[in-house]
């Protein structure tokens, strides 16, 4: 009900079409190139930067995304919003495993008492 | 499919409506009316509730007094972990959104339909697939890994396990595409006037349902797939002994498992806000904060899922941020609660039975919410973690929350689905005798889990006998009133009056536009919406369109 | 099903078009709805495949040079030349769409085709690649036999490695399915400028395939 008219469908220019695969190569070929070399740190967002950006134009000018309808962005964006959740939320664990300080196979009474030892 | 015929004929006589239009087996089958596919997921998702009931009850028998009874260890385990699955998988996720949500969604927005029929059918179908395929798990093997399939036992023990992580695939597939179906009925399907602001609470409900069912299920699809290719293939992202880390499976396991509570609790929230505010005779208090507060649940019940882990040994940080956020999930469910009892303040109350499942609900709810927060609080769970403490908390949401609600529900729709009504005082005799069986059963499990009787365990210590042996006499009594709701709501099938088109006084637009039970299109016109879903005043008035007769709501509680 | 025009005195005094469903009130109701939902599903794909990225992160955190050395044992060139196949792909389902919106038919058939011919492409070298890995051993969990590399949980590489593309593979599979669908349609003429929306929805789902393999490349091939 968003359309007034019949043929309210976006057309998207070959143009466009044709700009955007050629951009969606020219990216592949810059990963692969960058991949090869040695960046340090840098190699991992690098190559996902690249990948987010392919992946933006295909969603923006291949699926039309750019000029359709508010709700189906909405849709889209919610989805990636809980990958993120996922992702994080995870690495709140796995990557700070082990981190209780108080794991340790001695009691705390025996514990102070070195520690008392150690002092006096 | 011939129903052209039907609802462009004068309606004489025997009244033509979607029940009886067409009374081939074919056309129940294939069909592709919402209403009809509500009622077989009814039929389907009875006889789940009914086994996995009979399941507990055998459960409940055996743990009435210490050392074997009844059965064997092995059978124990096996029965509690059907038990659960069933109820999960087979009852609970697929009862209010596809039995009640497909019967009264479309009713309440004023559509003809849902947005896609045909797949609604599939969705029905391959939540049958999904059945079979337990019942074939339960045929091969024993499947004692209860609900949760944590590995490493589950890489190790019966090969039935695989037939169930296929069944529970599948199942979430149905799931899926019943939300999906769903959220596209409500954003597209609404009739002319039906404003986001004059949507019923239920659909509300639904809605923040569906986006859970959307976002959550395909991470259990991926679950189940990974436990599947590990047992089959070897590969190594769960089983320590390979590698993988079991961990790791419970927080996929729990990002979805979490949210599919409120999968559970969410549409029973809807089905409250309808019945308190239609029994109250009162608009809903605070209507925004309800239905917004549905949302705003859907989304933080995805924050909080390592509330489930905090002696799994995952990493503090992770402990300290998942209680925190579980302690916000109280604030939009308290939101809730209160409006609830607001709009009862200087209501017209009146006690029938959708009514009295309404107030257990909200007593029994409390209790169950309650306790979530008592085991969200990191020292405390650390004590009661895997303790019959944790088993009465969550049946007292699952089956004090989704269950009565759903109960409230089928005796609001009963009449609307099938033109009948049922006997009220055996309704109200029901609704008391299941909230005395559910106390029994459950409240002598929150004291046996506070004294710290493990859950899953086939044997215990002579102390706590006497609080096992009252649970199960509760069990008893519970189950008779379940069992007396199925006989008069089977017997108001053939000797139950004739309901009138609004039985309850409702306003929305299935009471007021649409005949009991609905014609084969809902409507006879597409309805024009005016008027908010509790403007019970302006209906009365006579000032809304839809054809309440004053006085069918004495005829309720005193025809009985 | 049959299109029963319901007895409602409301909208349907304009033309009622042969795919309109009875239960929508207009075409672009209709397929406004169905886009939403491919939308969705979509959606539910991106949360499906989350799953595997997950694993892969949580991972690659705890023992980043495994992924190191699990990629020196793909072929960067042949996932590149996938990669470029899949965009090529992808700009032809586009195309596609474009030339029906103008009610090209022909070119809608020549590009679904295109289309075809590149995803089966796709799983040729796919082939080729997995086919090469069991010559060498390389199998995932705990079948791993490739003695030459052997840094300690590899096998948990090659693990996501082939769970990943596999599954994506499958989507592929699937697609190829849908695309013959389209094209035995398409011959049939069922397509117009007026309603395409089955081309519409395949078109999306196709997108998200190749989306997919666009993060699955660099993060297993290249870094």
């Amino acid at each position: 009900m968003e359309h007034a008219e019949g043929h309210g469908h976006h057309i998207t220019a070959l143009r466009t079409l044709l700009f955007t695969f050629l951009a969606l190569v020219a990216l592949t070929v810059v990963t692969v190139i960058t991949a090869q070399i040695d960046l340090g740190a840098m190699n991992v967002p690098l190559a996902l930067t690249i990948a987010i950006g392919k992946a933006t134009l295909v969603v923006a000018f291949f699926m039309a995304l750019k000029y359709d309808n508010k709700v189906n962005f909405l849709v889209l964006t919610v989805g990636l919003i809980m990958v993120v959740v996922f992702v994080v939320f995870t690495l709140f664990d796995t990557a700070f495993r082990g981190d209780i300080d108080n794991v340790d196979e001695r009691t705390i009474d025996q514990i102070e008492r070195i520690e008392a030892a150690a002092k006096g | 499919m011939s129903a052209a015929q039907t609802s462009g004929v004068a309606v004489t006589p025997p009244p033509v409506h979607y029940l009886n239009h067409d009374k081939s087996i074919r056309s129940w089958l294939l069909t592709v009316d919402h209403k009809r596919i509500g009622l077989m997921y009814l039929v389907s998702v009875s006889l789940a509730f009914l086994i996995a009931g009979i399941l507990a009850m055998f459960v409940r028998y055996e743990l009435m007094a210490p050392g074997q009874d009844i059965m064997t260890a092995e059978t124990y385990n096996k029965f509690f972990s059907m038990h659960g699955i069933m109820m999960v998988f087979l009852f609970i996720i697929p009862s209010i959104p596809a039995v009640m949500g497909n019967f009264a969604l479309p009713l309440h927005l004023g559509a003809k339909d849902v947005a896609f029929p045909r797949l609604n059918l599939a969705s029905y179908y391959i939540y049958v697939a999904g059945g079979i395929l337990v019942v074939v798990a339960l045929l091969v093997g024993k499947v004692d890994t209860g609900w949760t399939f944590y590995t490493p036992y589950s890489d190790r023990t019966s090969d039935a396990v695989l037939f169930m992580t296929m069944a529970v695939f599948v199942a979430g597939f149905s799931s899926i595409l019943t939300g999906l179906n769903f959220i596209v009925t409500i954003h597209k399907m609404r009739a002319p006037g039906m404003t986001w602001n004059r949507l019923p609470l239920f659909v509300w409900g639904i809605y923040a349902t569906s986006i859970v069912q959307v976002l959550a299920t395909p991470v259990i699809g991926i679950t189940m797939l990974l436990l599947f290719l590990e047992r089959l293939l070897g590969i190594g992202i769960f089983d320590p002994a390979l590698g993988g880390d079991p961990v790791l499976f419970q927080h996929f396991f729990w990002f979805y498992s979490h949210p599919a509570v409120y999968i559970m609790i969410l549409p029973a929230f809807g089905i409250i806000s309808e019945l308190i505010a239609v029994f109250s005779r009162h608009p809903i208090h605070g209507y925004r904060f309800v239905a917004l507060s549905s949302v705003a649940i859907a989304f933080l019940g995805f924050l909080v899922w390592g509330h489930h882990m905090f002696v799994s040994g995952q990493s503090a940080i992770s402990s300290i941020v998942f209680s925190l956020i579980t302690y916000l999930i109280g604030i939009p469910t308290g939101v809730k609660m209160f409006n609830w009892v607001a709009t009862m303040y200087r209501g017209s109350i009146r006690l029938t039975s959708p009514m009295l499942f309404a107030l257990s609900f909200l007593f029994l709810f409390a209790i169950g919410g309650f306790t979530g927060i008592a085991l969200g609080v990191l020292a405390i769970d650390v004590h009661l973690h895997d303790t019959y403490f944790v088993v009465a908390h969550f049946h007292y949401v699952m089956m004090g929350g989704t269950v009565i609600a759903a109960l409230g529900g089928l005796h609001y729709w009963w009449p609307k689905m099938f033109g009948k009504m049922y006997n009220e005082t055996l309704g109200r005799i029901a609704a008391v005798l299941i909230f005395i069986g559910f106390n029994l059963t459950f409240f002598t499990q929150l004291i046996l889990g506070s004294q710290g009787m493990p859950r899953r365990y086939f044997d215990y210590l002579p102390r706590f006998e006497t609080l096992h042996a009252w649970s199960t006499y509760g069990s008893w009594i519970l189950g008779a009133g379940l069992f007396l709701v199925m006989f008069y709501l089977l017997h108001s099938l053939f000797r139950g009056r004739t309901a009138p088109s609004n039985p309850w006084g409702a306003a929305t637009l299935e009471w007021t536009h649409a005949t009991s039970p609905p014609d084969h299109h809902n409507f006879h016109h597409t309805p024009i919406v005016t008027h908010g879903p509790y403007d019970f005043l302006s209906m009365s008035k006579g000032a809304g369109d839809g054809h309440f007769e004053e006085g069918s709501i004495e005829a309720v509680p005193s025809g009985a | 099903m049959a299109s029963s025009s319901p007895a409602t005195a409301t909208a349907h005094a304009d033309a009622h078009p042969a795919h309109l469903q009875h239960h929508f009130v207009s075409s672009d109701q209709q397929f406004d709805a169905a886009k939403m939902g491919m939308w969705l599903f979509l959606v539910t794909e991106v949360l499906l495949f989350a799953g595997m990225f997950v694993a892969y992160t949580v991972y690659r955190v705890w023992h980043p040079e495994v992924f190191v050395a699990g990629a020196t044992l793909l072929n960067p060139w042949l996932g590149g030349l996938n990669t470029v196949v899949l965009l090529a792909s992808s700009f032809t389902v586009a195309l596609s769409i474009h030339f029906i919106q103008k009610g090209n038919q022909k070119a809608l058939l020549i590009n679904i085709a295109l289309t075809m011919a590149a995803a089966f492409v796709f799983l040729v070298v796919k082939y080729f690649e997995y086919t090469h890995k069991f010559h060498l051993g390389i199998f995932p969990g705990e079948n791993y036999a490739y003695a030459d590399v052997s840094v300690p949980y590899i096998q948990q590489f090659f693990s996501i490695y082939f769970v990943m593309t596999g599954i994506h593979g499958v989507h592929v599979l699937i697609g190829i399915g849908l695309f013959i669908w389209l094209a035995i349609r398409a011959a049939k003429g069922h397509f117009t400028s007026e309603w395409y929306t089955p081309v519409e929805l395949v078109g999306l789902y196709w997108h998200i395939v190749d989306i997919i393999w666009i993060f699955l490349f660099p993060l297993l091939y290249l870094i």
